[in-house]
């Protein structure tokens, strides 16, 4: 798991004064006018030339302190597939009183003409446009003008901004290659920043100097720490099937507030030093502790629902099922509670923290001790472990310690289980905070699996029907995807109306599925299904494929090599079972031989077994993935397993009368 | 990706005549829970134009939320701008009892841009609230007043429009002067409208609709307009941002387009009139000149959707595309129309409703709403060229199934005129297979593969063919259902010709193709066009069964085979012959060449829904020949 994200924590010391400097607006070169492809990646529809941020604390006119940013590029663009980049958008943030503005939009596009002169097009301010996407999100968007195969596009802006907490990142990466990035940072020393590398590319460019005085308000005065980072010839970002978030992979650099000293009291406040202070502060905090606190509040509610329960077990069980159903999720992620878990429960809705954050308030009330724990999701990536960074985290579930034993609960989703938790939060490691201890990361993956078997049994009559039973079981997180899937029908009778009408050549007779509401058992489906196998007996011979359900025709893992780990979020296993009865005087002719393949270290196998004596057998095959995350050197395997298990489903039984 | 020019008009209503506010579950009745997962209980819509500048709408509808899967049906979403203005949203949650428990307010709302994810511009918003309730069923009950300052869309009345959705009482009330002359058409409407003069004085209009049960999904149904009820309504004189107009037809509606919103869009600059000049001073013939000013136009613009003036009514003028280069499907038009005019090319900007499904206007009613997108007609003397202008990459005179056999409204001097765009045949629609392949002793494929598309398909490969090698292979590799499949070699050319072509040739390999054991060798016989599955069955089948876009496909592989095999099974032999399409499979074995051929032909058209059994068995017994494995066995 380690080799997962590289996350560097960046140590300055102050070395010469190097100046980093924005690269010349509008000045084209004829090698950049002529350039024809980008010789580093030939498949690139376009190319960023010179890339170059800015970044400061400052005091701005209206006398206020704001984070003001500036971004310029320079882009080649090659071809047709190239021009999705000269249209630009500028998310804004606007909160309810101030928010972010976007001023000093310039942009050009420089193309040769037929004549083989050099020409520019100028963006006109009035075909930039702002829209209001919702409360706290705007766009400023423009597209460029002029723009043609082989054009190259410069635009800048700057951003003003109230939110200095939330310094300027900086992607290296992006979904085109880069000649040049680098990105210029000024903080006084009145805060302090902890800055981060990802990814796997170096900095060709790491400085680090002293700005003397260049921040004063109000007779307040600190020089300023200036930081340069740069990277030259930075390849494109490309994304692979089933990997984890981008962002735990892509070159950036991250900078967190860790220090910060008011200008204007001299008041020193440390934002997040250590977890210790991490703890103070969110155990104090009104969002998350002040309410987990709040279990007193929840007693009246708790009360009826436990009343006659003594195992823990069975409190625990019962309050979860309680919260699952008195408070909607609105789909929103979050790991504090900012309009407190009394609106939430009287609303009936809320986010992540809300409904999370009364789970373990209510579980506490119930007497079962419950932490809460902070985590980060699958897309929004991996939460470095060098140093608190509060802002990686943006979800939050809780952790019921019953008897020795401790499960991880989620209680935004009514279909859930007691322990299993949505993919969503499968990633890494997330850091339990409890009331009365520190804090400490544990494993968010490892308990969690799904399974599911197949078994169907049958008989082959002498009209060259096949007539039987089907038994899917699932348990885990296949019986919580399978609920999802009936529950998208009114009633089971209409979902299982569809599955029978899907199928081909397999009618539903009778049908019955067991626990679709009892969350903590496993799923049973039963059908009673007959199949058109052959039309009649009057064969010799009766070819037959055993894999009459999701077989598997084409491997899913078609590249020649990858770049990053395969991440399912948990191990899985499937079965699949075939008890056959054929007609006296049939016997196979070709068996199943036993075999399989295991991949190094049991990471993963697949294994077929048969046992047949006089005309009834038994056919099994099993399909098994014991980890998580697959490793990309461990990706040939995992694409060798899959050819295995092709080759083997492929492979048809024949049937033949005994003469 | 392509332009969107209509503002969808979602109506809204009203509340003239007085309901029953029982909303208690057990009420509805039995018959319309099948299927459904919500209920309207009962929805009145009120449309009252006050006068041209001025059309009031107001709604009130109750719906009941049975489960889950209804919450997001329930959601109130209303539509508004700078000139369809909210003036009040109120309304109340019921329980299972019809017991109210809370109530909301457009305070509870959220409001977001329209925007369609691909339009760099759109005044279009729209304010939305679900309200949370925990405990099934429930029901919903709002009110909605809004102001709208124009009359030329007043709507197009579809009570009930998803799956999952049955309908107790539904009804719409147009209220306008008694000199306010409409025109509407009423589409699976079993009760004709009522119509009546008030006590105020005031025309009045009145259609109801009671007791509509919840549609299931139907694979191979028409387009839903034919099936669904629903009324649109257009005014005979109106006002839209200011400009007043009135129309009966197709010809009077075309006329205003082209007079108001079109007309002396086309100056160009000096320099580009001089540029058009020299590009087509050599050609004589007037097609030739098009094809270069078309092709032309490709080169120099590219698609910008921004939806402004007059309501996203009104293109850029050309001399604006000109200098940006970019525009959205209606300045693109217009633009290359100015640049035709150059050449003393005249054509027309047409409007049409672009998409997969083929819509047409309603040759019998005209109305502004029946479009999202424009094209260009070239009508050359017996020789009308259409022309696509959203798209750097398409043939000249090529449409493809974005607007391809439907009826658009021309807008030329003279008026409105309702043309056709050309249709593609089955025939037309050709994709041709040659392959020659060698499996060898230890199951591995390899050999070469080339194959044209035609028609229709001849964009089949458009997604990728500008792409990188790297992006060109992976797409392959997707397309192709062989495992293990490496793409040794591959070349896409294309002919732009009036019948374009698009080839492909591949030299590939994929071991393990085959599986090989005890003297046997396994194989599909069908390694590259097989059908992975058949339509669903559906039990009590309404609608009737229509193909929207008929195809052929031929493919013929040459297999060379190990030495000293014969053929286990019955070799693969099979033909049927159906009113909507035809189908053969055929493989013969000779020596160690086994030829392997397959046709199947897909008419589109209109079918009893009778039919669509038929089509189900069609496929299943398609999917099973084309899933057909061979097995070999080794001479003894």
């Amino acid at each position: 798991m380690k080799k997962l994200t590289l996350i560097i924590l960046l140590v300055f010391c102050v070395s010469i004064a190097v100046n980093a400097q924005d690269f010349a607006y509008g000045k084209w070169t004829y090698e950049e006018m002529g350039m024809k492809k980008y010789n580093k990646d030939t498949s690139a529809h376009a190319v960023v030339l010179n890339e170059y941020g800015n970044a400061k604390i400052t005091v701005v006119s209206s006398d206020n302190i704001r984070l003001v940013y500036e971004y310029h590029v320079r882009i080649k663009i090659f071809d047709e597939n190239g021009f999705k980049q000269g249209t630009v958008e500028i998310p804004l943030y606007i909160g309810n009183e101030v928010g972010e503005e976007a001023d000093d939009i310039t942009a050009v596009t420089m193309y040769t003409d037929a004549n083989g002169a050099v020409k520019t097009e100028e963006l006109d301010p009035s075909k930039i446009f702002k829209v209001q996407e919702n409360k706290n999100h705007t766009n400023v968007k423009f597209a460029m003008p002029g723009l043609r195969n082989g054009c190259v596009i410069e635009y800048k802006y700057k951003i003003t901004s109230p939110y200095w907490d939330s310094f300027h990142d900086w992607q290296f990466q992006s979904d085109i290659p880069k000649i040049h990035s680098e990105y210029e940072a000024h903080i006084p020393g009145f805060w302090t920043y902890n800055a981060v590398l990802r990814g796997e590319l170096k900095l060709d460019k790491s400085v680090s100097d002293l700005e003397q005085e260049c921040f004063s308000t109000h007779g307040a005065k600190s020089d300023c720490s200036h930081l340069i980072f740069g990277m030259n010839n930075i390849p494109a970002f490309v994304e692979e099937d089933y990997m984890t978030a981008p962002k735990n992979f892509i070159a950036a650099v991250y900078f967190e507030l860790s220090e910060f000293t008011n200008p204007y009291t001299g008041i020193h406040a440390k934002v997040a030093k250590e977890w210790t202070d991490v703890d103070y502060q969110l155990k104090k905090d009104d969002y998350f502790g002040g309410q987990i606190k709040k279990k007193d509040q929840l007693r009246d509610r708790i009360t009826p629902v436990i009343a006659g329960k003594t195992d823990d077990m069975d409190k625990a069980k019962a309050v979860y099922a309680y919260m699952q159903k008195t408070i909607k999720w609105n789909d929103y992620y979050s790991f504090t509670s900012p309009d407190g878990i009394r609106k939430a429960l009287d609303k009936h809705t809320g986010m992540a923290g809300d409904i999370n954050l009364t789970l373990v308030s209510a579980l506490n009330a119930a007497g079962i001790n419950t932490e809460a724990v902070l985590l980060s999701t699958r897309e929004h990536g991996i939460v470095n472990k060098l140093y608190p960074v509060i802002t990686e985290f943006n979800y939050v579930i809780a952790k019921a310690n019953i008897g020795d034993k401790s499960y991880l609960l989620d209680a935004t989703d009514p279909l859930l289980s007691f322990g299993i938790l949505p993919l969503r939060c499968l990633n890494d490691q997330g850091r339990v905070m409890s009331l009365d201890k520190p804090s400490y990361w544990i494993d968010i993956t490892n308990p969690q699996t799904q399974s599911s078997t197949h078994t169907l049994t049958l008989a082959l009559q002498e009209n060259g029907k096949l007539k039987g039973t089907l038994i899917n079981y699932f348990k885990g997180y296949a019986a919580y995807v399978e609920r999802k899937a009936i529950k998208k029908f009114n009633t089971t009778d209409e979902y299982v109306e569809n599955l029978d009408e899907k199928l081909t050549k397999v009618k539903i007779t009778k049908s019955a599925i067991n626990n679709i509401d009892s969350l903590d058992m496993p799923l049973t489906e039963t059908y009673e299904v007959e199949i058109d196998a052959f039309d009649n007996l009057n064969h010799n011979k009766l070819s037959f494929n055993p894999f009459i359900f999701g077989r598997i025709i084409t491997n899913p893992f078609k590249l020649a090599d990858r770049t990053y780990p395969v991440d399912w979020g948990m191990p899985s296993e499937t079965r699949f079972i075939l008890n056959m009865k054929l007609p006296e005087g049939y016997i196979v002719e070709n068996p199943p031989q036993n075999g399989g393949l295991v991949m190094p270290r049991n990471a993963g196998r697949f294994a077929i077994a048969y046992d047949g004596s006089g005309s009834s057998f038994t056919f099994s095959h099993v399909i098994q993935f014991n980890k998580s995350v697959y490793e990309s050197a461990e990706y040939p395997f995992l694409k060798e397993l899959y050819n295995k298990i092709i080759l083997s489903e492929k492979t048809e039984m024949v049937f033949k009368k005994k003469i | 990706m392509r332009g969107i020019l209509t503002l969808l008009f979602l109506l809204a209503a009203s509340s003239s005549i007085s309901a029953q506010n029982n909303y208690d579950v057990s009420l509805i009745p039995k018959n319309l829970l099948p299927y459904a997962s919500v209920v309207v209980r009962n929805s009145e819509e009120t449309v009252e134009v006050k006068a041209p500048d001025n059309t009031i709408y107001h709604t009130k509808e109750a719906v009941t939320v049975l489960n889950k899967n209804g919450d997001e049906l329930a959601r109130i979403a209303i539509w508004h701008n700078k000139s369809m203005t909210i003036k009040f949203i109120k309304g109340v949650v019921y329980n299972s009892f019809g017991i109210p428990i809370s109530k909301f307010s457009e305070s509870d709302f959220d409001d977001v841009s329209a925007t369609d994810g691909f339009s760099l511009f759109e005044d279009t918003r729209i304010k939305h609230f679900l309200p949370a309730v925990t405990d099934y069923p429930y029901t919903i009950e709002y009110e909605c007043e809004r102001h709208s300052k124009q009359s030329l869309n007043l709507g197009n009345w579809r009570p009930s429009q998803t799956k999952g959705m049955a309908v107790e009482r539904s009804s719409l009330n147009f209220i306008c002067k008694p000199d306010f002359n409409i025109r509407y058409k009423e589409i699976n409407i079993p009760q004709k409208a009522i119509i009546n003069t008030n006590a105020a004085g005031l025309k009045t209009y009145y259609w109801e609709l009671n007791n509509m049960k919840a549609i299931k999904d139907e694979p191979y149904s028409p387009n839903p307009d034919i099936y669904l009820s629903s009324i649109k309504i257009a005014p005979e004189k109106f006002m839209y941002e200011g400009i007043n107009g009135s129309f009966t037809n197709w010809n009077e509606l075309g006329k205003w387009i082209y007079d108001k919103l079109l007309l002396n869009r086309d100056q160009l600059s000096g320099e580009t009139i001089a540029h058009i000049r020299d590009l087509t001073i050599d050609i004589a013939d007037p097609k030739e000149k098009a094809r270069k000013i078309y092709e032309y136009m490709q080169q120099k613009t590219h698609y910008v959707s921004v939806q402004v003036g007059i309501g996203g009514y009104q293109p850029f003028t050309a001399a604006d595309v000109d200098k940006l280069s970019y525009g959205d499907c209606k300045a693109l038009v217009n633009y290359t129309q100015a640049l035709l005019k150059l050449a003393n090319i005249p054509s027309w900007y047409c409007v049409v409703e672009a998409g997969n499904n083929k819509i047409s206007m309603l040759n019998d009613f005209a109305s502004m709403d029946q479009g999202d997108h424009v094209i260009l007609c070239i009508p050359f003397k017996n020789d009308t060229t259409w022309l696509e202008c959203t798209n750097q990459k398409m043939p000249f005179g090529f449409l493809g199934d974005f607007t391809d056999d439907r009826t658009v409204l021309a807008c030329t001097p003279e008026g409105g005129k309702l043309l056709h765009t050309p249709k593609y045949t089955a025939q037309n629609n050709l994709q041709a297979r040659r392959a020659s392949f060698i499996i060898n002793d230890v199951g591995e494929l390899s050999g070469n593969m080339e194959t044209l598309f035609k028609g229709v398909q001849y964009d089949n490969r458009e997604g990728v063919i500008n792409e990188s090698v790297t992006e060109q292979i992976k797409s392959l590799k997707k397309t192709y259902p062989i495992n293990n499949l490496e793409i040794e070699k591959f070349n896409f050319s294309q002919d732009k010709s009036l019948q374009p072509v698009t080839t492909e040739s591949i030299k590939l390999t994929a071991r393990d193709y085959a599986s090989v054991s005890e003297g046997k060798v396994y194989f599909m016989i069908n390694p590259v066009n097989r059908t992975e599955r058949a339509p669903r069955e559906v039990r009590n089948r309404l609608n009737p069964v229509y193909i929207n876009e008929g195809y052929t496909d031929e493919d013929e592989i040459n297999y060379t085979l190990p030495k000293g095999y014969r053929l286990e099974k019955m070799p693969l032999n099979i033909t049927i012959t159906k009113p909507f399409g035809n189908y053969k499979a055929t493989m013969i074995l000779n020596g160690d060449q086994l030829v392997y051929k397959r046709q199947i032909q897909l008419v589109d058209g209109n079918y009893s829904k009778d039919t669509y059994q038929d089509l189900v068995d069609f496929y299943r017994n398609v999917l099973e020949a084309d899933n057909y494995s061979v097995t070999l066995v080794k001479n003894n």
